[in-house]
């Protein structure tokens, strides 16, 4: 649909220079797309603090940068729209897309071994930044730096949503920021509004109180939800599912479902660490407390009365299931409404579907006395600087991280594809406001109230955990909750296991 | 069994048997090509379209799978679009370059190591041949670690190379085979006539070309289906089709439609292929061990 | 093909004692001895000419020891480090492995799962395999039938297993609807429940590499030698005695090498598992490459990742001496190696 990688690097050599690069072999036979490697090149033209704006802008004109990123909207909408930024500074970078695990493992050799193929480098929170924080540059070295051009919006906390900054770019210390939001999922509730109200007197008559969706409605009222629609269709009506959850084979994104309804109850977290900065020794985990062992019998009840296939779908299966009709309510990340609201693709489109918050913690299943709150998780990409490069590359890198995160180009990604700001500006620009209500032409925006007004702020947001081993947290959750979903194991069989798994993950 | 002679004789239980062989085959036919079948009538579907299915147990619902619009716009999308036609090209260029370097470099060397004798030679063929069966999820880390300080991935040339190390063990193993059947009485008589070695060596190559033809079309079946090398060594610059297709499982929306079509083109080339080596086929995905 | 078709020994040029004494070419010796091309005597093929046929082997055992070799010896290093991300890499001698032998239940399930998934895998594939090379022996089908079954093995398994995710799946996959109306399934699609994962991913195998184990024995049926069965025809022997009599015998050795190169298969090549199950759910297909995958390229634990890939190798390659013994051995002579 939007995705045409056109080599960057290649296209715009000369013909002189393509044989200087090595591409004379190719060009013999006719291999006109062969890549010319990953070389980057950099030329600078030194400027001051009192330098004109153009001037520092340009400073770099000439220089190759590669930007590794995962294969989300903004890279491919970034990557067909990549001459405004080369006329701005007159650099050339070219956009990798790959898929999470992929650029996990590519960034991963890169960063350890102390290369710099990747100059640019797409931040996934906690399955990217939390294992190599260490190895990306500190970009407050850059914000201050006045021989840089700045981004007249700023680049600090204020700039962005709240929290935003710290999801993606501050890991263990706040003395270094490793990446700037790029893009943003954020969870919220989709659900079909036609259903609700088709089939709220009846759902009243047996619970007693209305079914609808606002932001006190609690993971109790989910389940009484589902097992009403559950009941509908056992007694043979036309109905979808009330509820399903994400336990398929991703494990960050099982984690992350757990996670909402871990934290709605008493915000609850699995190491005992401030969930904004994370830990990289965070200490025993709670898992296998009260708390932990009661939500997860919970989560065993919601999963009773949720879509049967639940341990097949994972996020983007779910998300299908949805669009096909199949489910009425799903807990989903914003940045999927645009596909919710295609009608070429969605049965839940046209209006079909409303937005609200999380749901809200039950006050009677809090086991550790704190508060119920709209237990919200996220995953939110950054655009972080490859530490190994060369100085005037991350300089330059830098240009790029700043351009890409700006508010015209959020606005622009937004209007286009879809995609999910990160940046408070956008939320001014031209016809934003208008598109937060039917009809829309900026889909994602049905879900701005829900999230950027309500979700993402505390304490309904949940951040972390932010541990070196992340990845390998989130399989031994996704692993050990599946076989309590199947009837392997009971809760707190599996509360325990996890407990075991980790601490020993963690050489407690 | 099922053959003529035998069906002459029938006798009642004899027919009832055959006619079981005939379902039984049929069976197995229909289970064979329908996945094939569905992921090319899928390809011309509409997403929408893909996604009705009848009630359970309503097997006149069956006719809901033919009843749709056929629509080229996925074909179209992919080439058009999504660069299809680069990811084409890549993969046959990998495919045909790594199956050129492999039996170019594994028919000198199974040459040689059909027409001489040393210590260790046992040892050094299973090395060889060892080297194709080893886990490619094992040596992943450290080869695109090599990869990369040669600046070979995400090219082409990279993924030739990265091919190589399980087309080159093979065409070692199954060359050798080749000339192996062919006497050295023929170059000796040869070189009697005053050709040199490399004219000797080339004066056999028509005798075992059809062979060597079949065998580099099979090295190219080989890189063509490979996805884990292709996705870690040659994505980014170059990108196959396997890993394309596995692409457009994207956040947001798996585009069905596209991947059944990316499967159809994919798939399409490597039957007609195999068609053509049928022959060979066995020997091939034997290593050599079976002939037909 | 060969246009000289000479019978012969499985592996030639393997005499005994390395160097031939007499520096002679390998022989080319029947299996029953007779030599059919006599040695030639080293005057014939003289010093330097072995030279010339080291600079022939060069090249090729040179890519070879660099694609290879190196990465096996890191590998080696990796596992006795401990390679960690933020820290840098540090000697722990055996711990790793001792982590893999003592504590590490993926580990012993993972190999366990590989072993069952493999063995119900193959147990169906030689099964089916078997029975329909037999019917379609020298029937009036086998042209035409043979080349339509092919078909799956010539399919990326990347693209085998997103087909069969595609019609397996729960909302609208036509093989989950399939199995829901014959009541073979409920809601829960097959991949979806870990009693019946590891099921959903064998049929995957059996669809695509059944025809595979159908070649095979059709080359060996072709050379079950017509004197034995007749002798046995007429000792009174009907079809079916004949076939495990005379025929089964003869198959075995042809057999055998299927399974192994299957079996080494399965340890190679876990696309189409990744893409249907990633090893889930609750752990019932992870079969051990798909954990080393996750340890290597998720967790980025390289040391135990390198731990566990040579416990894979050490295995893979004692399967591969087996297989080289049964091309060597005498049951193999007429498996053809040699045959044009």
């Amino acid at each position: 649909m939007f995705y045409v990688p056109k080599n960057a690097i290649y296209k715009r050599i000369p013909r002189r220079k393509f044989l200087e690069l090595g591409g004379g072999v190719a060009t013999a036979l006719g291999a006109g797309s062969v890549a010319v490697g990953l070389s980057s090149v950099v030329t600078r033209s030194p400027v001051q603090a009192a330098s004109s704006d153009d001037a520092k802008w340009k400073q770099y004109s000439g220089t190759k940068l590669v930007f590794m990123s995962e294969n989300t909207p903004p890279s491919f909408a970034i990557r067909e729209n990549l001459k405004p930024f080369y006329d701005l500074t007159g650099i050339e970078v070219e956009i990798l897309t790959d898929d999470l695990p992929v650029v996990q493992q590519k960034v991963g050799i890169d960063l350890r071994s102390g290369k710099a193929d990747f100059h640019l480098n797409y931040v996934q929170d906690k399955p990217i930044g939390a294992p190599f924080a260490d190895y990306f540059a500190n970009l407050n070295d850059f914000i201050n730096d006045d021989t840089l051009p700045q981004d007249p919006d700023g680049m600090g906390a204020d700039a962005w949503f709240e929290n935003f900054l710290d999801v993606c770019g501050t890991m263990y210390t706040r003395d270094r920021l490793i990446a700037f939001p790029y893009d943003s999922a954020v969870a919220c509730t989709f659900y079909r509004q036609d259903l609700f109200e088709q089939h709220s007197p009846d759902f009243e008559k047996e619970y007693g109180y209305r079914m609808e969706f606002t932001k006190d409605t609690t993971w109790k009222n989910v389940y009484d939800f589902a097992e009403f629609f559950k009941k509908l269709r056992a007694a043979g009506q036309d109905v979808p599912y009330g509820y399903a959850q994400h336990q398929g084979s991703f494990a960050w994104t099982a984690q992350l479902d757990i996670q909402r309804l871990m934290y709605a109850h008493g915000q609850w977290t699995e190491f005992d660490v401030d969930d904004k900065l994370g830990s990289k020794e965070p200490g025993p985990t709670r898992w296998g407390d009260e708390s932990s062992i009661f939500l997860m019998e919970k989560w065993k009840e919601l999963a009773s009365v949720a879509h049967p296939d639940n341990l097949a779908n994972d996020t983007l299966q779910l998300n299908t299931v949805y669009q096909a009709g199949q489910i009425a309510m799903q807990v989903q990340y914003h940045e999927f409404a645009a596909s919710i609201e295609d009608e070429k693709t969605s049965r839940a489109a046209g209006g079909k579907t409303a937005y609200a918050p999380c749901p809200k913690g039950e006050a009677s299943w809090i086991k550790n006395g704190g508060q119920a709150v709209n237990g919200t998780s996220c995953g939110i990409g950054g655009i972080g600087i490859n530490n190994n490069a060369s100085d005037d590359l991350k300089r330059a890198a830098y240009l790029f991280a700043m351009w890409s995160t700006s508010k015209e180009t959020q606005y622009n990604v937004l209007k286009g594809v879809g995609g999910t700001p990160t940046r408070k500006a956008v939320m001014d620009m031209p016809g934003v406001k208008e598109a937060r209500q039917r009809p829309t032409d900026m889909p994602n925006a049905l879900t701005f109230d829900a999230v950027y007004d309500y979700g993402i702020k505390d304490p309904h947001f949940v951040l972390g955990p932010k541990i070196p081993e992340a990845n390998e947290y989130y399989q031994i959750i996704l692993t050990e909750v599946q076989k309590c979903i199947s009837g392997q194991q009971d809760p707190a069989a599996t509360c325990e296991s996890i407990r075991d798994q980790v601490d020993d993950m963690n050489d407690i | 069994m099922a053959s003529k002679d035998v069906v002459e004789y029938a006798s009642p239980a004899r027919r009832i048997a055959n006619v079981a062989v005939v379902v039984f085959l049929a069976v197995y036919l229909l289970w064979t090509i329908l996945p094939i079948f569905v992921m090319f009538v899928s390809s011309l579907k509409d997403l929408l379209e893909a996604f009705r299915i009848p009630a359970v147990g309503d097997w006149s619902g069956i006719a809901l799978f033919f009843d749709f619009e056929p629509t080229f716009k996925h074909y179209t999308n992919l080439f058009v679009n999504l660069n299809f036609g680069v990811y084409f090209f890549n993969s046959v260029a990998a495919a045909l370059g790594s199956a050129v370097v492999s039996v170019t470099l594994g028919a000198t060397c199974a040459y040689a190591l059909s027409r001489t004798e040393f210590r260790g030679k046992k040892d050094l063929f299973f090395w060889i041949i060892s080297t194709r069966m080893a886990p490619v999820v094992a040596v992943m880390v450290p080869l695109y670690a090599i990869f990369r300080s040669l600046e070979l991935v995400g090219s082409l040339w990279g993924l030739i190379l990265a091919y190589t190390t399980f087309n080159l063990p093979f065409a070692i193993w199954i060359l050798k085979g080749f000339f192996d059947n062919v006497p050295f009485a023929i170059e000796e008589a040869q070189m009697v006539d005053g050709a040199t070695r490399m004219q000797a060596f080339r004066s056999i190559l028509p005798l075992v070309a059809p062979g060597i033809g079949a065998f580099l079309v099979l090295c190219v079946l080989f890189a063509w289906n490979d996805f884990l090398f292709a996705s870690i060594i040659g994505s980014g610059g170059a990108k196959t089709l396997p890993v394309a297709t596995k692409e457009l499982v994207q956040p947001q929306n798996i585009q069905w439609g596209s991947i059944m079509a990316a499967g159809v083109v994919t798939t399409l080339p490597m039957m007609f292929l195999g068609l053509l080596i049928r022959r060979y086929l066995v020997t091939g995905l034997t290593m050599g061990a079976v002939r037909e | 093909m060969a246009t000289q078709v000479l019978p012969g020994g499985a592996l030639r040029g393997d005499a005994p004692g390395g160097i031939n004494p007499v520096g002679i070419m390998p022989g080319f010796v029947t299996r029953d001895g007779v030599t059919v091309l006599e040695a030639e005597p080293l005057a014939r093929n003289p010093e330097p000419s072995r030279r010339y046929y080291f600079y022939m082997m060069a090249p090729a055992i040179i890519t070879l020891a660099a694609i290879s070799l190196y990465p096996f010896f890191w590998l080696i290093w990796m596992s006795l480090h401990d390679v960690d991300i933020m820290a840098g890499d540090k000697w722990v001698g055996l711990k790793n492995f001792e982590r893999l032998f003592t504590r590490d239940a993926k580990f012993s399930n993972g190999w366990l799962l590989l072993i069952q998934y493999s063995a119900m895998c193959l147990f169906f594939e030689v099964l089916l395999g078997v029975l329909i090379a037999v019917l379609l022996n020298r029937s009036r089908w086998e042209k035409v039938l043979v080349t339509v079954f092919l078909m799956p093995m010539m399919m990326a398994p990347a693209i085998a297993g997103l087909v069969w995710y595609y019609l397996y799946n729960g909302t609208f996959g036509w093989y989950h609807w399939f199995m829901q109306s014959v009541g073979l399934l409920g809601e829960t699609s097959i991949l979806g429940s870990p009693s019946t994962a590891m099921i959903g991913l064998v049929l995957v195998d059996i669809w695509q590499w059944t025809p595979l184990i159908v070649l095979i024995t059709l080359a060996g049926l072709k050379r079950v030698p017509r004197d034995q069965l007749e002798a046995n025809m007429v000792d009174g022997a009907g079809e079916i005695r004949n076939f495990f009599q005379v025929v089964l015998p003869n198959l075995y050795p042809f057999l055998l090498i299927g399974i192994l190169l299957r079996f080494m298969d399965n340890f190679r090549f876990i696309d189409s598992v990744l893409i249907l199950t990633g090893g889930g759910p609750a752990d019932a297909t992870n079969i051990l490459p798909v954990y080393l995958f996750d340890v290597s390229f998720q967790y980025f634990k390289l040391g135990r990742g390198a731990a566990i890939a040579l416990t894979l190798l050490v295995v893979t390659i004692i399967l591969g001496m087996f297989l080289v013994k049964i091309f060597d051995s005498p049951a193999a002579r007429n498996v053809g190696r040699t045959e044009g």
